[in-house]
This record gives structure tokens, C-alpha cells and sequence, in this order.
């Protein structure tokens, strides 16, 4: 049914005299009903991926199929895809219900009641019935989410593609809104790709999440992968929130050697090290425990520099004794923990949390172990 | 309804405590130069109008023995020479409404069909720009420069004998001078209707159209659905340009039409001639004349005033 495939995606823009690779050789794969979130910074290629899967760009090289038919040369009208766009796009002298009726108007040939019908079905799941006869300049930004999901789902297309449709809204809107994008999608089950740049998005809402990186594909897997065993560097310090420590070290026999501190490794860990020698080290802040005295192999004494309260928890920001001004990391300590700036105090990183990264290509090496 | 109450209140007492301050001291220099300016450059502009205005309704007598901006006193007060006026110029008014409404709406609509085509289709940035730039020229080609070759074309096209079935219904064939204005004002209003749609085409949002794309309309359906009844600001721009220069044009209609005995002549050629004799200027019948033909564009201005205004704001 409504199987999506990327296969060898590539786009490229002229740009005067060269050319510009925005999306490389992006092979993803997307079972029906799956909801796939694709994430990474600004410019990194994600919405030009939606774009090109839509239609609105064309591809350089690859083939994207849609239910095991290749769809490059199909033009987007003849694609049966419905986008949500960050703006809503809603066409501003129609009311709500010629906004939702026009998709179904022009693809279909539904009678002019059964459309009437699908619109209030529509109106009814997303709860806007009381708006139809209104204009879009008289909602609120909410209200206009609300209408251009629902001129989205009237038209039960094989796939949903969704380009940042929650960034417009203010913070606890797109947080309910959020929650609410998941039950709809759940409940229709249609193949879904959703791009932002928001991680929390991505890890909240996502069966899979797949990061990009400057055009090539990084990581594609479950949210819960991603933030315990990204495939790199670059996937480790995007997922997650404060982002991962990350420290230049170099492997020294048994131990990692950096620039303040020493790491002894054990035996395992080391086999997963292999021969490597340049490495970076990456401890999630929420990792980096205090500890009572600097006794232990894995402990450290340092300096807190400074100290963010977020109530449930405080954000501190650690120096090592011996790092110089202004080097910090960050640890996430509980809430009623008393920490202030100027404390000298022992953190543990404990070895099973920690991440090694190739210090030359960034993958991964190793990573954490996980309790099953 | 309270709120605004207790801020008028408020700007009331403010004004009259300032007034009560002491008369002189109170008086800005720069304000009374400023007014007096004002009022300077408003007097400029508008006496010209009144002057005319007022002679429109004096007497041939009234018009030489009084200053130009004095009005009509009783015994040279007088309608009779809007009546005149109005009876001169009435057949030119259908002429001109004959030709100046077609030509108008029909080079809106093409600029519009014409910018749509180049902003919104999916045609490459590198063949679109030539014809834009085609179009830009067309706007800078001056009238007179064609006068010649246009006379030339239309003795060349043999418009007369292939509309003969209007002539044997009983028409006049002078209005082939009507059909000929008609295709020469699009076709030299079309540039500039042309760029003004598509700045504003330009402007329109383009994930809109995308949106409408995957909807599954087609290009000419996003255009009746979408982007015409959007582009109503634009159309009163378009249109309220196009019909003053097309009403007011008297280059075409002396070359097209040419004399003002013509069944079909506009009431620019009446006016030319009108209250000019041997005997000298009637000023009063000139001025009632010309503020007659201004009529149709000033009631055009206030018909798409509102969106006159949202259309030049954007």
C-alpha cells in the first residue's frame, strides 16, 4: 500500500559556475503507516527531500517509489500526496470548507455531497466544525493548524508530508498540538514524513527518526537508538537535550588521555577501541553523576562554573581542575541538589555510559551499554 | 464606547490647558510656517479646479467680465453651457466608453494571464526572462515613435471589408476606427499590465500555489481558482491606469479615427474642438466640457477606490 522508498536520492542545484549537492545518495525506506521524521539543522537538505518526494523539485539522480511504482516523472497533481506546509498555505478567500473541499474538487469525482460529507467527517476529527464557514484571516494560528491538517487528511492520500507544521505555533500550543498529530496519525495510519528541525519533535513523535547532515543521511532508526547508539558524532550531539560532552582524547595504552583528565578503559571496551588511537570521548550530561570523594578510577574533581535551575533539575555548567578558563561541560543534576558557582566538587563518569567516537571520521566506535 | 470618551476628554483639556497657557507663548513658528505651506500648496492645487468649476457655470459675459476663480453671480450664472456641453459631447461619450471598456478589461486580463504565466508556471528562470524583457521594452517604446507605422499596419489589414457583416446590419463602417483602438490600446497597455501583475504575482505566496498543486488542480484551474480571486487589488490598479490613459489618449484616436465629424469619434476629438470658432474661445462650454469628459475616470477611481489603495500598498 502506501510503501515509500528513496533509493539513491540525489539533488543538485546549479549554482553560477559549479553546483550544489543539497540532498546525497539518501536511501530511505518507509513501511505503511509508519511515521517517519526526517531531522537536521537549517540547509542540511530535509526540505528539499520532502520537496523532491512531493513532487515540487525535481531529482537530480535515485528513484523514489511510492507503493512499488516509481513516481519521478509524475507530476504532483497525479501523486496522491497531501502536504501540510509550515505557512498552512490555506487559500485566504475561500472559507474552511472550500479550503478542504478543493482538494477533493479537483482530484476527484466525488459528487458535490459526498465531498460535503468527507469535509464535516474531516472537521469533525480535527474538531474545527464550528469554523467551516469562516475565513482563514478570522482564525488563530492554531485554528489555521487545525484546517490545513484537515485539507490534509480530507483527501486520504497514500502519504502525508509534513514541512515544520508545529514551528508557527507558540510553545505549549505546539507541544498539544504535538501529542495530537500523533493520535491523528495513529488513528488513519497513513504513511507519514514529517520534517523539522525541532529534536524534541523528532524524538517524541517519530517511529523512526532519519537525520541529515549537509545532504548525506546519517542515522535511520528509532528514537530510542538514536539517543543511545548514534551511528556518529553528528547524531549524538543533535539528539538529546542538553546536547552531549564531547573530549578530544588520545588512547594511551589502557587509558584515554585528554587535555585534563585521564580515562582508564576496561578490557571490553577496548576491543570495541580496536587499534584507533585518535578518539573523542561523549558522556551525556545526565550521566555525569556526583560523586562523594575522588577516589574511584572514573572520578574527577572540578569546578562549577555556572548553574542553570530549571526546577526539576539544574543544568550545571563543570570545569576541570586543570582545564583552563571557560572550557566547560555540562552535567544535569536533580533539582534539590545545592550546587553553586565556585563549589569544587567530584563528578563520576561511570564507563558503561560513555560514547567513543572515531576522532578523524566521528563514527561511532562504542557505545553505552544499555540494562535490557 | 467609555474608553474613547475619557480620551477625547483627555485631548480636549489638554489642547484647551495649552490654549489658556498665555496666547503668544504657546505659538510654534515652526508650526505656523509649516500650516501656512500647507495651505500655500493646497490653494495651488486647487484653484486651477475652481477656477474652472465655476466658470463651467457663467455666462459668455460672466466669463470676460469677472476674475477666472470669482463665482457666478446671479444674472451670469447659467446652465446652458453644461446642456450645451453635454449635447456636443453625448454621442462621444458611447464612442469612447465603446472602445476604452473593452480595451481595458481585455489588457487586464491579459497582463494577468501574460505574468501569471511568467512567475507562477514551472518553465526555467532562463526562458521566462527574455520574454520579461520583452515586455519591459514594449513599456518604454513612446507613442509617437509609432504613430507612422501604425497608420501603415492598420491601412495593411483588411479589418474593414472582414467585419462587413456589422456594416450590413446598419452600423456606420467609421466604427472600424473603434475596433482598431480597441487592438491597438491592448496591445500597447499589455506591458505594463503585464509587469504590474507580475510584481504582485511575485508576491503572492508561492506555498500556496504548491499547496493548490498537490491538491491536484491543474495550471489553468489554480489560476481561475486561486490566483484570479486573489488578484482583485491588482485588476483595480490595473484598471483604474489602463481606462485614464485609454479615455484620455487623443495621439490614437487622431490617427485611427481622425476627424471629429466621424459617426464614430471619442470625446477627446469632440473636445478638441469644442466652443472653438472663428469668433473666439467659450470658455465656460471648454470648461464644462472637459470637466464632463473627466467624469467616467473619476467615477472609475471611486468604484475600485478601496482597492485602489490595498493594491498600491502592496
Amino acid at each position: 500500500m502506501g510503501t515509500l522508498e528513496l533509493d539513491g536520492v540525489t539533488k543538485v542545484f546549479p549554482d553560477g559556475d559549479g553546483e550544489i549537492v543539497a540532498v546525497d545518495d539518501v536511501d530511505i525506506e518507509m513501511r505503511d503507516g509508519e511515521f517517519l521524521v526526517v531531522v537536521g539543522p537549517s540547509g542540511c537538505g530535509k526540505s528539499t527531500t520532502l520537496r523532491m518526494v512531493a513532487g515540487l523539485e525535481t531529482i537530480s539522480s535515485g528513484e523514489i517509489r511510492l507503493a512499488g511504482k516509481t513516481i519521478n516523472d509524475v507530476k504532483p497533481q497525479h501523486r496522491d500526496i497531501a502536504m501540510v506546509f509550515q505557512s498552512y498555505a490555506l487559500y485566504p478567500h475561500m472559507t474552511v470548507r472550500e479550503n478542504m473541499a478543493f482538494g477533493l474538487e479537483e482530484s476527484t469525482d466525488l459528487s458535490d455531497d459526498a465531498i460535503d460529507e468527507r469535509v464535516t467527517d474531516a472537521a469533525g476529527t480535527m474538531g474545527i466544525s464550528e469554523l467551516l464557514d469562516r475565513k482563514p484571516s478570522d482564525l488563530s494560528g492554531g485554528q489555521r493548524q487545525r484546517v490545513a491538517l484537515g485539507r490534509a487528511i480530507v483527501r486520504d492520500p497514500e502519504v502525508f508530508l509534513m514541512d515544520e507544521p508545529l514551528s508557527n505555533l507558540d510553545a505549549k500550543l505546539r507541544s498539544e498540538m504535538r501529542t495530537e498529530l500523533q493520535r491523528l496519525q495513529d488513528e488513519l495510519d497513513v504513511t507519514t514524513m514529517y520534517v523539522t528541525h525541532d529534536q524534541t519533535e523528532a524524538m517524541t513523535m517519530g517511529d523512526r527518526i532519519a537525520i541529515l547532515n549537509a545532504g548525506e543521511l546519517q542515522q535511520v532508526a528509532t528514537p530510542l537508538e538514536c539517543y543511545h547508539e548514534p551511528a556518529n558524532r553528528f547524531v549524538a550531539g543533535f539528539i538529546g537535550d542538553p546536547s552531549m560532552n564531547f573530549f578530544d582524547v588520545r588512547r594511551d595504552g589502557e587509558t584515554l588521555v585528554g587535555d585534563a583528565f585521564d580515562y582508564p578503559l576496561s578490557a571490553s571496551t577496548l576491543d570495541d577501541v580496536g587499534d584507533v588511537t585518535d578518539l573523542t570521548l561523549g558522556v551525556r550530561p545526565e550521566d555525569v553523576s556526583l560523586a562523594g570523594d575522588a577516589t574511584g578510577e572514573h572520578t574527577f574533581s572540578t569546578v562549577v562554573d555556572v548553574v542553570e535551575p530549571m526546577g526539576d533539575e539544574n543544568t550545571v555548567y563543570l570545569r576541570f581542575e586543570d582545564a583552563p578558563e571557560g572550557d566547560t561541560f555540562i552535567a544535569t543534576v536533580g533539582g534539590l541538589q545545592q550546587v553553586s558557582a565556585g563549589d569544587e566538587i567530584t563528578i563520576e563518569i561511570p564507563e558503561e555510559t560513555i560514547h567513543l567516537f572515531d576522532g578523524n571520521s566521528g563514527e561511532a566506535v562504542h557505545n553505552r551499554e544499555i540494562d535490557e | 464606547m467609555s474608553d474613547d470618551a475619557r480620551t477625547d476628554g483627555g485631548t480636549v483639556s489638554e489642547t484647551s490647558a495649552g490654549a489658556s497657557d498665555g496666547a503668544l507663548s504657546g505659538v510654534d513658528g515652526y508650526r505656523v510656517l509649516l500650516y501656512l505651506g500647507l495651505l500655500g500648496m493646497l490653494a495651488f492645487f486647487l484653484i486651477p479646479i475652481e477656477s474652472g468649476l465655476v466658470t463651467s457655470f457663467k455666462t459668455s459675459s460672466g466669463v470676460t467680465g469677472s476674475l477666472p476663480f470669482a463665482p457666478p453671480t446671479g444674472a451670469t450664472f447659467t446652465l446652458g453651457k453644461w446642456q450645451a456641453a453635454f449635447d456636443a459631447l453625448g454621442r462621444g461619450l458611447v464612442n469612447s466608453a465603446l472602445y476604452a471598456i473593452p480595451a481595458t478589461v481585455i489588457s487586464a486580463l491579459l497582463g494577468s494571464f501574460a505574468a501569471y504565466g511568467i512567475t507562477q508556471s514551472d518553465w526555467k528562470p532562463k526562458y521566462k526572462a527574455p520574454i520579461l524583457a520583452l515586455f519591459v521594452a514594449g513599456i518604454f517604446i513612446p507613442y509617437q515613435a509609432v504613430l507612422v507605422p501604425l497608420s501603415q499596419f492598420w491601412s495593411m489589414v483588411p479589418l474593414e471589408e472582414s467585419l462587413g457583416f456589422l456594416w450590413s446590419l446598419g452600423i456606420n463602417d467609421d466604427y472600424v476606427g473603434i475596433v482598431e483602438l480597441i487592438v491597438t490600446h491592448v496591445a500597447y497597455g499589455l506591458p505594463i499590465c503585464t509587469v504590474l501583475f507580475r510584481s504582485y504575482y511575485k508576491n503572492m505566496s508561492e506555498e500556496m500555489i504548491e499547496a493548490a498543486r498537490l491538491d491536484g488542480a491543474s495550471i489553468r484551474r489554480i489560476y481561475r481558482r486561486i490566483v484570479l480571486p486573489l488578484s482583485g487589488p491588482m485588476f483595480a490598479v490595473v484598471l483604474i491606469y489602463q481606462f485614464t490613459q485609454i479615455w484620455n489618449d487623443l495621439l490614437f484616436t487622431l490617427v485611427l479615427v481622425q476627424t471629429e465629424s466621424s459617426a464614430a469619434a471619442p470625446i477627446v476629438l469632440i473636445l478638441a474642438g469644442l466652443g472653438t470658432s472663428l469668433e473666439g474661445q467659450d470658455f465656460a462650454l471648454r470648461m464644462a466640457g472637459a470637466f464632463i469628459a473627466a467624469l467616467p475616470t473619476l467615477a472609475v477611481y471611486i468604484a475600485f477606490g478601496e482597492e485602489f489603495a490595498e493594491g498600491v500598498a502592496t
